[in-house]
């Protein structure tokens, strides 16, 4: 197998795997399917802007969970509007930690139970499922890459 | 529920994502999808990458697409005499929210058919957002399975 058709391979089976284990769902797709020669970094673009969106919702949903009296609406207005920005690319692993989290602080009046502390279980699970979904696309990204310098075409 | 934390929602249109189409005039050469009627959609959403993605899937099937990112810049818009044949509605914008954006549409005398969108369901926000004037309260993603039907009836009642 030559070169390109051995990335092509690599970057075929690497996408599979991303839907099999359930880092992307169906939205990931007609994300691609928007790029084209006209909006040829389409999804890359996309994705780099949800990063940047993702690390300021974390960092704020962080912030509100450190304060003395927790602003619950606050926090929850944040993890609805990750799950959202999540579902708009196909993060269906990120989105479903997301519906967890907003359930979790629904459930304010569980005796015994500390809501914030629940709270910041939630938030790690979501910093988690987030860096492994980047760390994901990064790696798509960089054999997309390597695929065209060494001059074959992305498989659509 | 607004989120005071604003993601673009200074109300401008398209804000400029580095030549990310968001609509506002630009048409795709080859869309998905072609239609009997030029149709137009305004799309209202203050998250940029859910914004970004709704133009380009309406863009991408044939639609014409505006895109804000607050309910008072949809507003203005239509008060400025642009007309739209469907406009998708964010409930949850940062200052005027969805249901009051919906309504104030709605008073203006618009009728065309709205959409409200939200990133979860939850039955109370719909009977709020419907009760404001919208036609369907959808979860996103806003995907073309969701809009399709709707960009059909649309055309064939043109």
């Amino acid at each position: 197998m030559d070169g390109v058709a051995q990335l092509q391979k690599q970057l075929v089976d690497f996408t599979d795997s991303l839907f099999q284990e359930g880092f992307l769902d169906e939205q990931f797709n007609q994300l691609q399917q928007l790029q084209d020669e006209s909006n040829p970094d389409f999804v890359v673009e996309v994705v780099s802007l949800f990063f940047e969106d993702s690390e300021r919702l974390l960092n704020e949903l962080a912030k509100a969970l450190e304060q003395k009296t927790i602003d619950f609406r606050k926090v929850d207005a944040h993890v609805h509007q990750f799950k959202g920005s999540s579902s708009s690319i196909g993060a269906q692993r990120v989105q479903k930690v997301c519906i967890a989290f907003r359930n979790y602080c629904e459930e304010q009046n569980i005796e015994g139970v500390k809501p914030w502390h629940r709270c910041l279980k939630c938030l790690q699970q979501v910093k988690l499922e987030y860096s492994l979904v980047k760390n994901k696309l990064e790696t798509l990204f960089k054999i997309e890459k390597q695929l065209i310098a060494a001059g074959g075409s992305i498989p659509t | 529920m607004a989120s005071d934390t604003d993601y673009d929602s200074d109300g401008m249109r398209g804000n400029g994502d580095g030549g990310l189409s968001e609509g506002n005039g630009r048409r795709r050469k080859h869309p998905f999808m072609t239609w009997r009627n030029n149709l137009r959609a305004l799309v209202v959403d203050n998250a940029r990458t859910c914004r970004i993605m709704e133009s380009g899937l309406l863009d991408a099937y044939g639609v014409e697409v505006e895109a804000v990112g607050t309910g008072e810049a949809a507003v203005e818009l239509i008060a400025s005499g642009e007309t739209f044949d469907l406009i998708v509605l964010e409930m949850f914008l940062p200052f005027m929210s969805g249901p009051e954006t919906a309504r104030t549409i709605r008073e203006m005398g618009i009728s065309c058919k709205i959409l409200g969108i939200a990133p979860m369901y939850c039955e109370k926000d719909a009977q709020e957002f419907l009760a404001a004037g919208i036609d369907e309260f959808l979860e996103k993603p806003f995907t073309p399975e969701l809009f399709i039907p709707f960009l059909m009836e649309i055309d064939n009642q043109k």
